[in-house]
């Protein structure tokens, strides 16, 4: 703890911080459920940010983890009457285990065919949970899903789970990725070959940052069944994974804050697109999906790296320049007062 | 002296190209032995087969009276083997001291639940592999780059952090692959130094290179590769004296 304190302490307190607020600036319900619904997507695109930026694997499949965390938690609390405790559990387990057979099974994959792979996977799963009826409700989904009754269930109660959840997977992923762990996952990202003469087991890792992944886009879908108490198969497919995908390149792949300033930002955008859908005749419907493929075009094209990195780069630039100058100035001092004494 | 890393009949085909023929030799407990050959000999080939990253088509590999034969190439690490690479393998983004403390990681064992929640266990390797780090950059000569990133190093000073963060790792064995490329007189010199040191501190050192100087300077014993095929073996005097191995450097027949 000591250590990303010591490296990350003002972004934990800003973070922390805006985190308490919003809700109080924000007290339109509404908002408080657009705030919930970016906080569970968080957790996800958090998680994904293991796999892709530091693991450097690409997950098109995200969002069938989510899903698969969903139904799970959904179908044990509401068809065998097991609290949504013990249903979030399972909701990490179980998507946790399919991305460890997936994992295994795809281990010798790399690049197109990753993708390839864990697209296929989406769509198995968005198929598989439509077609098996008589445990998901197929299309029409399921109703009367327990929800939570964490202080009393109020929308601001469930802003403060969801978002304590958050707080908790970011530490996590924070402290991992100053460990000897997290250290393998970025190695292996840059050089396999490096990374595996100095003992590093790179099928292990990626399998490892694989099923975390799963297992935190698992734990989000839980409490996302509980807290909207109604499911469908609509959101768990293909869509939906690519705007977890958007979120943590938008951010920047290599970094965790980038992966939650991502999340946000295009929580915000949307937002921004409905409001402006009821103003401007035209623009509803799916206007959000191109916006966001246009978003990460021009990511790709003229920020690669991502927001948080380029950010960061020029703060860290601006800080050497800064520095320079005054040493420079020093310098020029230096040598006025060795004229004067001469 | 015992006999620390043994090849045997030693070949690699590429296709249909033999890059590497029917090479043995040995590396002793304690000494630096140089692998030299004009290029396209096939040492740098040698080298990636000792180390587990391509596999032999024949021939064995043993160390320490253990054949590599089934060894994983992340195995070798932990066996006492690691090395440096011809053309850089760093991790640019991170810093001096991350990418040698990557170098620990067979010394370390804390899970990824263990990390993650920062447990006891992570927290004490953690500062186990930073001192181990800092000593190894210090004895490099790293320690003002050492909170820089290894991105932002220029060339000569990346080869002597890939040196750290090989030797961190204890290594019984050191593989060097041309570690005094692009390196200028002062800095081969004080690098020819260090693997001497190393060597007297108990680590063996399999070296490929091209500076002649250097390898006459700290060479115990010389392997000659010409066209993938070992063509002599000796002292430096007695290699500098060969005339095959004059031959194959000046190419007359």
């Amino acid at each position: 703890m000591k250590q990303i304190i010591d490296k990350w302490g003002k972004s934990i307190g800003i973070y922390l911080f805006l985190m308490i607020l919003f809700p109080f600036v924000m007290p339109d319900e509404y908002y408080r459920s657009v705030g919930i619904i970016i906080g569970l997507q968080a957790i996800v695109t958090i998680g994904l940010c293991l796999v892709m930026g530091l693991a450097g694997q690409i997950s098109l499949g995200q969002a069938s983890f989510w899903g698969i965390g969903a139904y799970t938690s959904a179908v044990l609390t509401t068809k065998y009457g097991l609290p949504p405790f013990v249903g979030l559990i399972a909701a990490a387990v179980v998507p946790g285990l399919f991305a460890f057979i997936l994992g295994r099974a795809i281990a010798g994959l790399q690049g197109y065919y990753l993708a390839m792979a864990t697209l296929a996977f989406g769509y198995i799963v968005q198929i598989g949970i439509t077609e098996w009826e008589s445990v998901t409700g197929g299309a029409n989904g399921m109703i009367s899903i327990p929800q939570m009754t964490f202080f009393g269930g109020s929308e601001l109660s469930m802003y403060f789970l969801i978002w304590g959840v958050v707080t908790c997977v970011l530490l996590f992923s924070l402290n991992l990725l100053n460990s000897r762990v997290g250290r393998a996952f970025r190695a292996i990202h840059k050089s396999e070959i490096a990374a595996t003469s100095m003992g590093i087991d790179v099928r292990k890792f990626k399998l490892n940052a694989f099923v975390v992944s799963g297992m935190f886009a698992g734990i989000s879908g839980g409490l996302y069944a509980h807290y909207m108490g109604i499911l469908d198969p609509q959101p768990f497919g293909l869509h939906e994974s690519i705007k977890f995908l958007t979120m943590v390149v938008i951010g920047g792949m290599t970094s965790i804050w980038g992966a939650l300033i991502g999340t946000i930002l295009i929580g915000f955008i949307s937002e921004g697109l409905i409001l402006l859908g009821e103003v401007v005749p035209g623009l509803q419907g799916d206007v959000d999906t191109i916006v966001f493929g246009a978003i990460l075009v021009l990511i790709i094209m003229f920020m690669p790296e991502g927001l948080v990195p380029r950010i960061r780069a020029a703060f860290e630039k601006g800080q050497a320049k800064k520095a320079k100058a005054m040493a420079d100035d020093a310098q020029r001092k230096q040598q006025v007062e060795r004229k004067a004494a001469t | 002296m015992t006999t620390l890393l043994d090849v045997q009949k030693l070949s690699r085909d590429f296709g249909g190209v033999r890059a590497v023929n029917q090479v043995d030799f040995q590396v002793r407990e304690g000494e630096i032995l140089a692998l030299i050959g004009p290029n396209g000999a096939g040492k740098s080939t040698v080298l990636n087969m000792v180390s587990g990253v391509i596999p032999p088509s024949e021939g064995e590999i043993r160390f320490s009276n253990q054949p590599l034969t089934r060894v994983q190439g992340y195995e070798y690490a932990g066996l006492g083997i690691t090395r440096t690479f011809q053309n850089l393998q760093t991790f640019d983004d991170m810093t001096v001291l991350e990418n040698v403390m990557v170098g620990m990681h067979t010394q370390t064992s804390a899970s990824l639940f263990s990390c993650g929640m920062n447990l006891a266990k992570s927290r004490k390797e953690e500062k186990m592999m930073q001192e181990q780090a800092q000593t190894w950059i210090e004895n490099v000569g790293l320690a003002e780059e050492a909170s820089l990133l290894a991105g932002s190093l220029p060339y000569g000073k990346l080869r002597l952090m890939e040196i750290a963060r090989a030797m961190v790792a204890k290594p019984r064995l050191l593989l060097l692959d041309e570690p005094a490329a692009g390196l200028n007189h002062t800095e081969t010199a004080e690098m020819s130094r260090m693997f001497c040191e190393i060597r007297d501190n108990g680590t063996a050192i399999l070296l490929v290179e091209h500076d002649m100087d250097m390898i006459m300077m700290i060479a115990d014993r010389i392997v000659v590769l010409d066209q993938g095929s070992k063509i002599a073996e000796g002292t430096p005097r007695e290699i500098q004296e060969n005339p095959r191995v004059i031959a194959a450097y000046l190419g007359a027949e």
